[in-house]
């Protein structure tokens, strides 16, 4: 039945679907899972790395985690080579924007741009969707501290605690369950690598499994964003004992 | 006399290869050309206009002698006699050649005459009325007039009109008969009575501060202030003024001289304790 | 490139919690006064007001292609453009012009109050596409005989009472010194609740000293 159906992407089925958006969005649900909460000063955004390996150069191929301009960053659900092309869109648009205004562009903007160009795959011919879902985590003047998801559809929304990729359904209703209105940027971070350790297979985590940043103000009102080292996400696992036990990894 | 006029009323692009073509020059030609005409002359053809195409340096930037332009000068009569004041920088073209010029010239001690334009005209014509001042009152027994002192200043440059003369002078005295009087006379032959004159490249700046606070009923003190001020609002925009703020005092009794002041401590005097001149802040420079 | 100042009047003076905009009324071709209520201001949005002097015919069209361009942004992301951003908006099409075949001859004074901050702004652009943000401002030969007035008397907290009586200085000034009738000038003050039209005293008569 849906043969006649998904192989082009800009055909609805019978039922009004399309089939190749779906597959992405059924890609996605294998990728690792990110998550994102919003605190009252910041943002915290945590995913799940699955390519973990000795061999792999730690600092210099990060997964998951991006940042697209001074007032934004965002995680990445997905086929990273396709999430490459839209993080080099965006960033472009941010700088064009920039370059235009002498601004930072607004959070929901670069958002929206970014939407607009994943739903011309859906409608346009004979090229398939991008099978990445982002999370956006932000700052503008206007609306502060903002949280965005957007899937492979175009489709995106503002949110107060979002997920996407793996067991995304479990975190979600984890996150519902846990979020606390007004909670601060620290307890955001306690509470996100404590959804990531329920989600994700082992339960004991590390910081070669997962990846960490946060978008905060400084005292002076400074917006920043911040891409965390492996040392500061064993700390953070250690605080909430949740790191994998060194000695038992030994034996 | 047709002659003449016509010999001196070439316009200066007709004279764009002068300094190529020096001719010989009639010295006896000259004799009979008039008793204004005492100087000796450039060895060409055409000495007024190969004057002013070598020295115009509006219609041609290139000119080889460049005549010091920029200035602003005021003078203002008041209740109380009259202020002069002026920068005291002297510029050719791009190049500030003085920082030192005095603009204010001192034709007796009851006279001021204050200098914009050529420097040099000014300089050397002032220093004549001087002579003509003293001849005067050698000849008569009194003083003269401001009146008439500057009617003979205003007299000789309009014999020489079109020929290349540029200035801008204000002269300025009280005497028993006038009360406190002020000339604005200048190269084009104009010789204006009034209450108040600027002139100089920085003459609308010091307009706009004076005009707004101008009053007949100044005293003493507070006509000084509006004086200074008006400078050193003109050589904070003007680029061609600056320097030294020099002030002057008319009174019946002569003048009295109140300084001759640095503009660089008085603006940041005038900016601190009375925090004017707000756009010279460092506020706008994290914008743009 | 340089060009002779116009007898066309633009004053921009900022406060603690308005920007001022004021343009002559004087529409001028060669020696004729065309109008003599002519309005060079358009409002780009709720807080930032434009005036504009030049090239007759250039100075309406920029100034109405630059407002269009501000609403058709306030329209499609229901935010307007911070006096900041519009500046920087106007700066870069200028600088567009002027390389351009025939560029735009247009000088201006853009004036605002910040919608988030509510701190007052204003911008001068000369048609060479330079940019500055200024407590004060002029164009024409306005500049000369007021930034100099403006030098001494302003301070950037004034209310809009004291500005309006700076700007007073500034336009007895004008009448007193400038060789034309400028028909006296049409005020707006912008600020936090909007673009407001100021009542001035046109036909006040200045003597000169």
């Amino acid at each position: 039945m849906s043969r006649r159906y998904d192989s082009r992407t800009t055909i609805f089925s019978p039922d009004g679907r399309l089939y190749q958006v779906e597959y992405a969005l059924e890609a996605i649900s294998h990728a690792g899972t990110a998550i994102g909460i919003l605190a009252k000063d910041g943002i915290v955004l945590a995913a799940e790395r699955k390519v973990t390996s000795k061999l792999l150069e730690q600092d210099t191929s990060a997964e998951k985690l991006y940042i697209l301009n001074d007032n934004m960053i965002c995680a990445v659900a997905g086929m990273t080579a396709d999430a490459n092309i839209l993080i080099a869109f965006a960033r472009e648009t941010a700088q064009d924007y920039l370059l235009t205004y002498n601004e930072d562009i607004p959070c929901e903007q670069l958002v929206r741009r970014l939407c607009d160009l994943k739903q011309g795959y859906t409608q346009r011919g004979g090229l398939r969707p991008f099978g990445v879902s982002f999370i956006y985590a932000g700052w503008d003047p206007q609306r502060q501290f903002q949280l965005y998801l957007s899937n492979p559809s175009g489709n995106y929304g503002g949110w107060k605690a979002t997920s996407t990729g793996a067991n995304h359904a479990s975190a979600q209703s984890l996150l519902k369950q846990d979020y606390k209105e007004d909670c601060s940027l620290d307890e955001a971070c306690g509470m996100a690598v404590k959804v990531l350790s329920k989600t994700m297979d082992s339960t004991k985590l590390s910081s070669e499994k997962i990846e960490f940043a946060t978008v905060g103000q400084t005292k002076d009102g400074k917006v920043y964003h911040r891409l965390w080292s492996a040392d500061e996400i064993t700390a953070l696992l250690k605080k909430h004992d949740l790191a994998k036990d060194e000695t038992a990894e030994e034996k | 006399m047709d002659t003449l006029v016509a010999r001196y009323s070439r316009p200066a692009y007709q004279q764009e290869n002068q300094f190529d073509d020096i001719e010989e020059y009639d010295y006896a030609a000259d004799s009979v050309s008039g008793p204004s005409l005492k100087f000796a002359m450039p060895p060409v053809a055409h000495p007024s206009s190969w004057l002013r195409a070598a020295t115009d340096d509006r219609s041609n930037p290139h000119c080889p002698i460049k005549i010091a332009h920029g200035t602003t000068t005021l003078a203002f009569r008041f209740q109380g006699g009259i202020i002069v004041a002026t920068d005291s920088r002297a510029t050719a073209g791009n190049w500030i050649a003085s920082q030192t010029v005095k603009k204010v010239i001192e034709i007796n001690s009851d006279l001021l005459g204050t200098m914009a334009g050529g420097a040099a005209d000014c300089q050397y014509w002032l220093a004549w009325l001087g002579m003509q001042c003293r001849l005067h009152e050698l000849r008569h027994k009194r003083r003269i007039s401001v009146a008439a002192a500057s009617k003979i200043l205003a007299n000789l440059v309009y014999q020489y009109k079109g020929m290349g003369l540029s200035m801008g002078t204000m002269c300025a005295g009280v005497t028993k008969e006038e009360g406190p009087a002020l000339y604005y006379i200048d190269s084009d032959g104009t010789r204006l009575a009034g209450n108040l004159f600027c002139v100089g490249s920085g003459q609308t700046f010091a307009y706009g501060v004076l005009d707004a606070e101008y009053r007949y009923d100044l005293t003493v003190e507070e006509a000084l202030e509006l004086g200074s001020r008006s400078i050193l609002a003109a050589t904070h925009r003007d680029a061609y003024s600056g320097g030294f703020i020099n002030l002057y005092h008319v009174k019946e009794s002569g003048w009295e001289k109140h300084g001759f002041t640095d503009t660089n401590p008085v603006f940041w005097k005038t900016k601190l304790e009375k925090a004017e001149f707000s756009n010279v802040t460092s506020d706008f420079s994290e914008e743009v | 490139m340089y060009d002779a100042p116009t007898m066309e009047v633009l004053l921009g003076i900022t406060g603690k919690d308005f920007t001022l905009i004021a343009a002559s009324k004087a529409a001028m071709r060669g020696a004729t006064v065309l109008k003599a209520s002519d309005d060079k201001t358009r409002a780009l949005n709720k807080h930032t007001l434009m005036a504009f002097s030049g090239e007759a015919g250039d100075t309406v069209q920029f100034a109405e292609y630059i407002q269009a361009n501000a609403q058709l942004y306030s329209m499609r992301n229901e935010a307007d453009l911070s006096p900041s951003a519009l500046a920087n908006f106007v700066r870069g099409e200028l600088a567009s012009s002027l390389r351009s075949r025939k560029p735009y001859h247009v000088n201006l004074l853009l004036g605002g109050v910040d919608p988030i901050t509510h701190k007052s702004r204003l911008y001068w652009l000369d048609y060479l596409a330079a940019l500055a943000p200024v407590p004060y401002a002029a164009h024409g030969y306005a500049q000369y005989y007021c930034l100099s007035i403006l030098d001494k008397h302003h301070h950037p907290d004034i209310s809009l009472g004291q500005g309006i009586k700076l700007l007073n200085l500034c336009t007895d000034e004008l009448k007193r010194r400038l060789p034309i009738d400028f028909k006296g000038m049409v005020v707006k003050a912008v600020t936090k609740d909007g673009i407001i039209d100021i009542e001035f005293d046109d036909d006040k008569v200045v003597h000169a000293a």
